[in-house]
């Protein structure tokens, strides 16, 4: 299952913890293999433009920041499509992403990524974009879900693959 | 929802993957990394793999491994099956301790994939026909070349064979290439008009250092953390050497390294956190981090474009006033017959302090206060009369300066008469831009206007309608050389002329009538017969008649050294180059080796003679033929002077392959005593390279203004702007790999100005527009970045990117004294571009790249 039907698999539930099903590992043996948990992160009623909110997706190793800028982004949600979510670990060494006015800063070696443009590195040594986390808002509750991660968080070879 | 498709799952090799050491393809740091190839289909586990790391917990920060979505690929070898394959920098390497820039970490998205990214490299030599190119083989491509070559040379001389190469290491695939260019080219054609990849003549660009007897690589990467002031003159280490700062200049700064100082040190000598000077007219990254990190340790000094060989005198004599020099020291390595020259006409003595420092200030625009604050940062003994020590690195703003020699000249010797040479934490040379592996027979201009130049300048040749076949090796000057506009349409006209002729009557598809074809046509027209050497299409490429296609690095064994600490290493050959793609220096000797033919055939021993030596089998054969071009090099440690920077003689691919990421540094010495090969760790301790050993002063010239080529425009209110240009942290070079890579050309999707808010204010420019940036020589779109990396009055543009190059509207001026452009400076006009704006602009970040402060 790709990491996109996976995602509307998940949508289609109200599944706000891990969920599994079923595959066949490589050694043809059946294994739990985990998808991408929905979980609610804030509700876009409560966001100020650039004050930031912290919380940790898709499992408790992976610090992200949700955080609303005062522009239309790549993958934004809400009306304005200004909202967006990140991993905060950097994809260089993986120190920790302070959210500053529409970027992430590494101050280990200055990485520098804009949140408004996909997390691209527009300064430093960071070769992989920061990876960026999707987000869905539930129109009538206001309440912002993140439900699957594009690119990979640092420090794993799988965003789910972490004992 | 991304821009680009994005992985969040890494394939794993498993134990028994292949496994390869390299350096990176890129800067002059000279990364080391490990390769891993293993087949698509296998793979390791979280907890056994190859990379013997514990991939089933979230990595710690820093750890020294990473393995990002941009390090691996699939790749697809000559037997039909596919694999993965992973370059991972190496956590071993003294050079990069597991850290990498934003280019070396995409090592493995260069490499050649038949459905990926660089599916369009060059797999086949191209002629060019009637309705473009069309594939040949090898036979016949060698055929046309070398009978060309050969009849061109017998008939119109050998001064008719202009030729344009790389020299370098890393992504040039180094000694081995080199070697085989300078056999080809320098002891077989024997042509004047040679020229280097990034230049118009064949000439070291810092003749000023060499002709001193010191070589521009003195010094170790070691150096930049044990020294009390790094020095970084024109030289934007941050984003063009990116890992030597971050690991070497950057630790010092922070003080990270002052226990390695106090080992290091004399006993009782202050070890403290080092200082950082950095002079450049541009507030760069360089400079910002810097300061983000400790501003009262940073001194930024600005220079008036043209001006830092005053500079740098101004600095020198203020260090002679405070007598923060060595007399002994400089009795004993200098010479001193030389210095009366240097005292009268650099440090100019006979003036009073107070004129010499008021003209200084008036011409470079540096305050008398910056240049003695700089002055004591360089040589003002520290508490308990130690000697202080610096390390002074330049680079292309200063080769690229105006008056090349001269400019290089008068830093070598600030540094040598303040003794930072030589000594621990010391050294003056090159930041570099790519790494190096030059080995070649003797150029036909050995040096300066003082040593029997200058070289010829190609650029000119050509364009003034002189040789008949002129080859490109791995380089681009439609967007790389100086005035480049000019160039391009010179070559344009001449190859059509060419083309024209031979497309009367029908391109002969027979190898021999089209070399008939062609010697008619050299004979009827001034038609070029331009030959591309290279890994992909290229803009120049597009005029040339045969094109052949290059093997690229990770697709045959190179070797090559890195420039801060010289360290000779091997860059396995882990790829299939594709098609029928060959190493540059297979591709040399077949055409030599069919010159050769050629001669024998008509019994011309003395011309066969010339094209010998050439019939290398494998990679290390053409290595170690190289070798005995570096002559004896057995000597002590103190004698290491007399040897080449780049001897290796001795060493062999087996060697390197058994060191890896260790490597050894050149020289390497035999040591006499134990007849062992022995590398150097930092050069000119004992003596300097000249017959007598002692350094040579040179008296620089006194400041006479601009040349004409940029003085037309001063006072002209149509170009109002000082112009410079350089280089982006993301990209290499022409983009030839990185404007296939998504994360590097949405970031980098046009040529870009930076601009002053005061300057853009009068011109209604605001970050996210475009604008035309014009001059009599040429003229470029850009986008627009406004900030404060430039003063009022000067705008910067990226040198060259894949769409457009910055360089036509460079003058085509070059030091008389050596042959080398001033790429960096000139004047221009800019104004609102008003047409519609590039649709990249919408994803591209328009955030200031200088601005590295959390506000």
């Amino acid at each position: 299952m790709s990491d996109l039907s996976r995602r509307k698999f998940l949508q289609t539930t109200s599944a706000t913890a891990l969920l599994f099903f079923t595959g066949l590992n490589k050694d043809g043996h059946a294994a739990p293999v985990k998808a991408y948990p929905s979980r609610k992160i804030g509700n876009i009623k409560n966001l100020k433009v650039n004050e930031p909110l912290t919380f940790n997706y898709p499992d408790e190793s992976s610090p992200c920041v949700l955080v609303k800028v005062d522009n239309q982004a790549v993958g934004g949600v809400g009306t304005e499509k200004d909202v967006v979510a990140f991993s905060t670990l950097c994809t260089h060494m993986g120190c920790p992403l302070t959210y500053n006015k529409g970027r992430l800063v590494c101050k280990c070696h200055y990485s520098m990524f804009d949140v408004s443009r996909n997390g691209q590195t527009y300064q430093g040594l960071a070769s992989q974009w920061v990876a960026q986390v999707v987000l869905r808002v539930d129109a009538a509750t206001g309440n912002i879900y993140a439900e699957g991660v594009e690119g990979l968080i640092y420090g794993r070879i799988g965003n789910l693959k972490i004992s | 929802m991304s821009l680009f498709q994005r992985k969040d799952t890494l394939p794993v090799p498993p134990l028994d993957a292949e496994r390869y050491t390299t350096v990176c393809q890129y800067c002059s740091a000279g990364c080391g990394y490990n390769v891993y190839v293993w087949p698509e289909k296998k793979s390791g586990t979280a907890r056994s793999n190859a990379f013997h790391v514990d991939l089933s917990k979230q990595a710690q920060l820093m750890s020294g491994f990473s393995y990002t979505e941009t390090m691996h690929n699939v790749i697809t070898r000559k037997n039909g099956h596919k694999y993965n394959l992973a370059i991972i920098p190496a956590k071993e390497s003294r050079i990069n301790k597991g850290d990498y820039s934003i280019r070396g970490g995409t090592n493995a998205q260069t490499a050649y994939t038949p459905t990926g990214h660089t599916r369009d490299r060059l797999k086949d030599p191209l002629l060019r026909k009637e309705n473009g190119f069309v594939a040949i083989s090898w036979d016949h491509a060698v055929e046309i070349l070398a009978t060309l070559t050969k009849s061109s040379m017998d008939k119109y001389g050998s001064d008719s064979i202009a030729m344009k190469f790389y020299d370098h290491g890393s992504s040039g695939l180094g000694f081995e290439d080199n070697w085989g260019a300078g056999k080809l080219f320098l002891s077989g054609i024997k042509t004047h008009y040679l020229s280097i990849h990034n230049r118009p003549a064949y000439n070291s660009e810092v003749w000023g250092s060499r002709e001193r007897g010191m070589h521009e690589l003195n010094y170790d990467v070691d150096d930049a953390r044990l020294a009390d002031t790094v020095v970084l003159w024109g030289a934007n280490a941050y984003e063009g050497a990116t890992v030597f700062y971050t690991e070497h200049i950057m630790p010092n700064l922070q003080g990270g390294s002052i226990d390695e100082k106090k080992k290091e040190f004399a006993s009782g000598e202050p070890a403290e956190e080092g200082r950082i000077i950095i002079i450049d007219p541009r507030k760069n990254a360089t400079t910002t981090v810097s300061q983000d990190i400790s501003a009262e340790r940073v001194l930024h000094l600005r220079p008036n474009l043209g001006t830092d060989w005053i500079l740098a005198n101004a600095l020198a004599r203020i260090a002679w006033e405070n007598k923060w020099y060595d007399s002994d020291y400089l009795q004993k390595r200098t010479d001193m017959a030389t210095f009366e020259e240097y005292k009268s006409k650099s440090l100019e003595l006979a003036r009073p302090l107070d004129a010499f420092l008021a003209d200084a200030e008036k011409i470079t625009g540096v305050t008398r206060k910056e240049m003695e604050e700089a002055a004591a940062w360089i040589a003002k003994p520290k508490e308990g009369g130690f000697k202080r020590r610096t390390l002074t690195l330049y680079e292309k703003g200063i080769i690229w300066n105006m008056k090349n020699y001269d400019q290089v000249a008068a830093i070598a010797q600030l540094n040598v008469l303040t003794h930072n040479v030589g000594r621990v934490g010391t050294g003056c040379g090159r930041l570099g831009g790519h790494q190096e592996g030059y080995v070649r027979p003797g150029a036909p201009t050995p040096g300066s206007i003082y040593a029997g130049g200058p070289p010829k300048n190609v650029d000119n040749y050509i364009t003034g309608g002189g040789g008949k076949l002129y080859w490109v090796g791995a380089t681009d000057p439609y967007l790389s050389t100086p005035n480049s506009k000019f160039f391009k349409k010179s070559v344009k006209k001449r190859a059509a002329d060419l083309l024209d002729y031979l497309d009367n009557g029908g391109i002969p598809s027979d190898p021999k009538a089209y070399i008939a074809k062609v010697l008619e046509a050299f004979e009827k027209t001034d038609g070029l017969f331009m030959v591309v050497q290279d890994i992909y299409m290229t803009h120049t490429a597009e005029d040339a008649m045969l094109i052949l296609p290059a093997a690229g690095w990770g697709e045959a064994v190179d070797t090559s050294i890195n420039c801060h600490s010289r360290l000779l290493r091997i860059y396995d050959k882990f790829l299939d180059a594709p098609g029928e793609a060959l190493p540059d220096w297979k591709i040399l000797a077949l055409v030599g080796n069919k010159i050769k033919a050629l001669y024998e055939a008509e019994g011309n021993k003395e011309m066969a003679e010339r094209f010998s030596g050439m019939d290398w089998k494998t990679d290390a054969d053409v290595f170690e033929a190289g070798s005995h071009e570096f002559g004896d090099n057995k000597a002590t440690e103190a004698e290491e002077a007399r040897l080449s920077a780049e001897c290796y003689k001795g060493v062999t691919h087996k060697m390197l392959r058994k060191l890896g990421n260790e490597g050894i540094q050149t020289p390497v010495r035999q040591d006499p005593v134990t007849g062992k090969l022995v590398g150097t760790k930092r050069r000119y301790k004992y003596s300097f390279a000249s017959k007598d050993g002692l350094f040579k002063w040179y008296g620089t010239d006194a400041w006479t203004g601009y040349p004409a080529e940029v003085a037309k425009y001063i006072n002209n209110p149509a170009y109002p702007f000082w112009f410079t240009t350089g280089r982006s942290q993301h990209v290499w070079q022409t983009m030839y790999n990185d404007k296939r890579i998504p994360e590097k050309l949405l970031t980098l999707p046009l040529p870009y100005l930076e601009i002053h808010p005061d300057d853009a204010v009068n011109l209604d420019l605001k970050t996210g527009d475009m604008a035309e940036v014009f001059n009599e020589e040429g003229s470029c779109l850009a986008l627009v970045y406004v900030n404060d990396a430039t003063k009022p009055g000067l705008v910067f543009g990226l040198m060259y990117h894949a769409k457009g190059t910055m360089n036509n509207l460079i003058s085509s001026y070059t030091d008389p004294k050596t042959t080398i452009p001033w790429y960096k400076g000139t004047k221009v006009g800019v104004k609102k571009y008003t047409g519609k704006l590039d649709d990249a602009i919408k994803t591209v970040s328009l955030l200031s790249n200088n601005n590295v402060t959390i506000q």
